[in-house]
């Protein structure tokens, strides 16, 4: 064996060893994460893997995600000649060439023509990052270092190969037009410069690839591996929430340490990219407040690399699994950065879900910041102190603004409306929700539902005051306890009136009935008034006599949208009502802009930065639309703060799509006017004028 | 008592032939069971079968056609249960020992400065003991807390007991309830009497666990029924929609907290010199789970304090700019008052935070609220809406503040506030006015 040789093959040894060593460590620090079974729906995770991790389809969803695919594709082509180059750097003689002439030909041009693509490509992105940087892409050393390997390898292997054309070591056409037109360049030149600069490349190609195995797991290009194995289990909700926990003595409530996670909440932190599209999307981060998704998964993941110093040579493949003393000696993951998350981020989050819905690698954020909340409120009881009225009145009152539960059904006070009784059915309940029953202006929501069921004569009934509040806000703020007592209790309540369908007008509702009352053995149908009336309207079973007039902007709720995939049905209806489509602002589906009210912000101060609903009340004033319809009450009371603000709020009206539908309906007029004078917006949009509220 | 008792029997709805009156099948519709059929007549037929007992329909005839019917199995079993409920009653008859007399009040203070409510408690419990025909004493415990005792009986006390310990320098809840009880054990009073400040709720609870006697938290009205003596202790129950009268029947004392600025304060006379009698502080330290370690002052850069003024004028988007939150000011200035707003007023920069009245700000229940150019989003009602009198004033006759307003003023705010204020400019200061004439204005 030549002493060359001999170097490379200590050189490899070395940088296999570096990178198992370290690759070992991370699956065990992968392992401390609590169990979650992720291995279901097989085919079906195949499938995804192949076409977000492969194709990448979110990555191209942003145009300059085509470099990334270009790169990544790049890669997976050279595979096969690096580990030609590898094992030739072992045993010159191996070579693929016993594949055949015609196969080896292919392999070689394809190795020729990527590493020409991704050169190409590595420009675009050093472009990029230096001269037209996006705001949400961090300018740090990582990415050039990256880069630059990348385009040292490339450079290498042309600069070696070309060489070796040169020096017909390596018969070069067809199959390598790009070396052999830089062959050329080696012309004139004496041929033991060039055999020296021949040797030289091989070494620097050889270096490069070597650095990279190594410094591959230290680097946010960890995502590498990472990645893919990531979108295979990813979850199948549209965006995760978190799961139901168990309360019992010696349990841990909610996450402070990072071996809290479950493995998959580990493996995301160990998959971010760094690309930055869930801060390009998060609401908090695009009004100034101090947290950014992005932000949060890094220190996850320095979090996951400092506990893994502490926990040192107990963290091995021997003790693959979790450590039940891991929590006193993983490092704080609630506090202050670097390795912290610190309260102010944690309880910024409106959890609309846009991260997720963007994150090309299928990153949940949302179930870490919500477990970080638990954590706070049940195991510290430490929460912004606004929300001891939300947390007491639930608890006492069973609705976010302590109302007395007596009065919940006052709204239905001259509306034609069936409150069910014992023994009694009705094949739809309409849950009424907190705001409403109770908050004046959601009131005419429900009076215009109201108008609504009764006029396509179907049949359906409240809870009245038996009702409680569903709990939404209760679960995303962390307050899993008394959720849970709410849920259980509701559950209950449809349970001994044998429920099947309910209809609500309100997201939220909609959202914890369907899928977070799943985890308490809901099997009823839940319909959002939007599916309902899209239903009647195409069924032609609601009369509509006039049509809406204006520009109306459409606005999508987070609940509605990104958690539920409901985006049609409220065009449809406008679409429909209106003889048009209604106008769309410039964020919209998977992209939608949060109206500032979700995951409980609705209840607490928004101090920092610039108001979300202001930021989403401009968006849609640029629409210039008359009317801007919305599907949820936290976005009908945001939008209407923010046309106040804007003063716009006598030109512009926030309508609830069933007011709009409720007001095109033949014979509405009576109804209105019959409505008490505590909810009496609804004469809002009475068009005789009685009750017309004086702007 | 193990003997396994038949269940009451609820008996069936029957028809009293020839009473109906035909006033449309009100019976039917109250039957929660669809056992009631109509005849071509109006009258009603009854399905036995059917029938679960619940009298609604006797409730809801006008004539008295229907009434319960009972087997005489029944009537047996009706009669057993009856004469059990008469003897329930007797044991239910007080049987308190007359031993228990006076009323106390206990003295919060911190390091020797007392709460205002001690005071308006000592107010309230003069009239009790002039009912009652009893002395009234004040109850303080801490360290050098004599001045404290020539105060209360300035207030009223006829007596102090005091016990004063370098341990009771600072609230701590056993060295606290651990004093108190013994000097309620050894005493006997039967009326005690504490404030519903942060300390007073946990005092009050801790005490009344030990004693095994009740409390009723947060009481509006205290008084003495006169025929048995026993105080009446109301308060509001069920989310305020009713003034529950709660009475401490069997057990002793009877012990209610009252809020802060609920009850009068009384005149403070210099000359009343009160009794005091000295109790020793006999705990040792490490019976008491609490150790102070550090006293912290409240973190706070609030400014105003909303909560415990008497009179708040809140201004909100309709005040239509910052500056006009000036009339608002001099408005609060002649009723002795301060000024509030709405979160619409603060978003847009007219006023701090501190002064939010609502869900996300303050919660307030004045004596006199008045609301301008507020619209009354469920937000900020929840805040203000136990309020004594409210007063809002907007021009949108629709807007939700009137539902909870007791005068409500549709116009618009710059004519009315500045009339009010010129008004009150003429008639002098506030403290020469009794609040309800202001109410009536």
């Amino acid at each position: 064996m030549t002493p060359g040789r001999l170097l490379f093959t200590l050189f490899l040894i070395i940088a296999v060893v570096f990178f198992l060593r370290r690759a070992s460590k991370l699956f065990a620090a992968l392992c401390l994460g609590r169990w979650e079974n992720r291995f279901d729906q097989l085919k079906r995770r195949f499938r995804d893997m192949l076409v977000y991790g492969f194709a990448q389809k979110r990555v191209i969803q942003n145009p300059f995600g085509v470099v990334h695919l270009a790169l990544f594709w790049g890669f997976i082509l050279l595979l096969l000649a690096n580990t030609e180059f590898l094992l030739q750097g072992m045993f010159p003689l191996f070579s693929f060439a016993f594949l055949g002439e015609r196969a080896y030909g292919v392999i070689r041009w394809l190795t020729d023509v990527s590493s020409a693509l991704v050169i190409v490509a590595v420009a675009a992105a050093v472009i990029r990052r230096v001269f037209f940087r996006p705001t949400y892409i961090k300018a740090n050393a990582d990415a050039f270092i990256i880069l630059g390997l990348i385009a040292c390898l490339m450079i290498a292997y042309f600069a070696n190969h070309a060489g070796e054309i040169y020096l017909h070591e390596s018969h070069a056409n067809p199959w390598t037009p790009i070396s052999a037109e830089i062959a050329r360049l080696y012309a004139g030149f004496p041929a033991d410069f060039v055999r020296f600069w021949t040797d030289a490349f091989w070494w620097i190609h050889a270096a490069a690839l070597l650095a990279f195995l190594v410094y591959l797991p230290y680097s946010k290009h960890l995502h590498v591996l990472t990645a893919i194995p990531n979108c295979f289990f990813r979850s199948f909700t549209p965006v995760q929430g978190v799961e139901r926990m168990v309360f019992e003595e010696g349990r841990e409530f909610g996450v402070s340490t990072i071996n809290q996670f479950t493995w998959k909440g580990l493996l995301d932190f160990l998959s971010c990219t760094e690309c930055g599209r869930c801060q390009a999307n998060c609401p908090a981060s695009q009004t100034g407040k101090l947290l950014n998704p992005r932000e949060v998964i890094h220190t996850g993941k320095e979090n996951l690399f400092a506990s893994m110093t502490l926990l040192g040579k107990r963290l091995n493949l021997d003790s693959l699994g979790a450590m039940p003393d891991a929590s006193n000696i993983c490092e704080p993951l609630v506090g202050e950065p670097p390795l912290g998350v610190s309260e102010e981020e944690i309880w910024a989050c409106t959890t609309c879900g846009a991260c997720m819905s963007n994150c090309p690698v299928f990153i949940e954020h949302i179930p870490k910041l919500i477990g970080m909340r638990r954590h706070l409120v049940m195991e510290q009881a430490r929460f912004p102190e606004e929300l001891y009225l939300l947390f007491e009145n639930s608890e006492q009152r069973h609705n976010p603004w302590g109302v007395a539960p007596s009065d919940r059904a006052k709204w239905t006070n001259g509306l034609d409306v069936r409150v069910l009784q014992e023994g009694e059915h009705a094949e739809y309940i309409y849950f009424v929700g907190c705001a409403g029953a109770m908050d004046s202006r959601a009131r005419a929501i429900t009076a215009s539902m109201t108008y609504i069921l009764n006029a396509a004569g179907l049949d359906w009934a409240i809870l009245g005051n038996e009702e409680r509040c569903c709990g939404d806000a209760l679960r995303r703020l962390g307050n899993e306890y008394v959720f849970e007592r709410m849920a259980i209790a509701n559950m209950g309540i449809f349970e001994r009136y044998g429920v099947e369908k309910i209809i609500t007008h309100c997201p939220h509702c909609f959202h914890t009935l369907k899928n977070d009352y799943a985890q308490y053995g809901a099997e009823f149908e839940v319909i959002h008034h939007t599916q309902l009336i899209a239903n009647l309207v195409e069924e032609k079973r609601l009369p509509v006599a006039q049509r809406l007039n204006g520009r109306t902007a459409i606005h999508d709720s987070c609940y509605l949208g990104r958690y539920n995939q409901i985006y049609a049905e409220p065009r449809r209806i406008l679409t429909e009502i209106s003889g048009g489509a209604p106008v769309e602002m410039e964020r919209r589906g998977e992209r939608s802009f949060c109206c500032g009210a979700g995951g409980g912000r609705m209840w607490m101060e928004e101090l920092e930065g610039k108001r979300i609903h202001s930021e989403r009340t401009q968006e849609a004033l640029r629409c210039n639309p008359s009317t801007i319809a919305v599907s949820c009450p936290y976005c009908m009371t945001m939008f209407e703060d923010g046309l106040k603000d804007e003063g716009a709020q006598d030109g512009v009206k926030v309508r609830d799509v069933a007011e709009i539908v409720a007001e095109a309906l033949e014979g509405n007029k009576t109804e209105a006017v019959e409505v008490e004078p505590a909810t009496a917006s609804v004469g809002a949009y009475n068009q005789s004028g009685k009750a017309q509220a004086t702007a | 008592m193990e003997r396994k008792r038949p269940k009451k029997p609820r008996g069936v709805a029957i028809y009293l032939e020839g009473r109906c009156t035909a006033c449309g099948a009100r019976c039917q519709a109250a039957c929660p069971t669809d056992g009631i059929d109509m005849t071509d007549n109006g009258e009603p037929i009854i399905y036995a079968a059917k029938c679960i007992g619940c009298k609604k329909c006797v409730k809801a005839c006008p004539a008295g056609a229907i009434e319960m019917y009972f087997t005489p199995d029944e009537q047996a079993i009706l009669a057993e249960y009856s004469r059990e409920e008469k003897s329930d009653e007797l044991d239910a008859t007080p049987s308190v020992s007359p031993d228990w007399s006076g009323v106390w009040v206990y003295i919060e203070h911190r390091e020797g400065i007392a709460h205002s409510v001690s005071w308006e408690l000592l107010g309230e419990g003069r009239k009790l003991a002039d009912a009652l025909g009893v002395e009234l004493c004040a109850l303080i415990l801490g360290d050098a807390i004599d001045v404290l005792a020539f105060e209360a009986g300035g207030y009223g006390a006829e007596k102090v007991y005091l016990v004063s310990d370098p341990a009771l320098k600072y609230y701590r809840t056993s060295a606290y309830v651990h004093a108190g009880v013994h000097l309620i054990r050894k005493y006997k009073p039967e009326i005690v009497l504490i404030g519903a400040t942060g300390q007073g709720r946990d005092l009050a609870g801790a005490m009344a666990t030990d004693l095994h006697t009740g409390l009723t938290a947060d009481c509006t009205g205290l008084a003495i029924s006169p025929s048995d003596r026993l105080l009446e202790q109301t308060r509001p129950a069920f989310g305020g929609n009713i003034m529950a009268a709660i009475l401490t029947e069997r057990a002793r004392p009877q012990m209610s907290t009252v809020r802060p600025h609920v009850m009068q304060r009384p005149v403070f006379e210099e000359w009343r010199k009160p009794i005091l009698i000295w109790e020793p502080f006999n705990a040792p330290e490490n019976m008491i789970a609490e150790r102070i370690l550090e006293i912290l002052p409240i973190q706070s850069d609030q400014t105003v304090d909303l909560a415990s003024a008497n009179v708040i004028v809140s201004g909100g988007r309709g005040m239509m700019a910052g500056e006009h939150f000036g009339m608002l000011h001099e408005l609060a200035q002649l009723l002795g008052g301060v000024v509030g707003c709405s979160r619409s007023a603060v978003d847009a920069g007219w006023g701090t935070h501190d002064r939010q009245v609502g869900q996300t700000g303050k919660t307030v229940s004045p004596k006199l609220y008045i609301a301008c150019g507020i619209s009354g989003a469920i937000q900020h009602l929840v805040g203000m809406q136990n309020s004594d009198h409210i007063i809002a004033i907007n021009k949108d006759p629709n807007a939700p503040i009137f539902s909870v307003a007791q005068l409500g003023l549709v116009g618009d705010v710059f004519e009315i506030i500045p009339a009010l204020i010129e008004r009150l400019r003429q008639e002098g200061p506030y403290e020469d006015r009794p609040l309800a004439a202001v109410g009536a204005e």
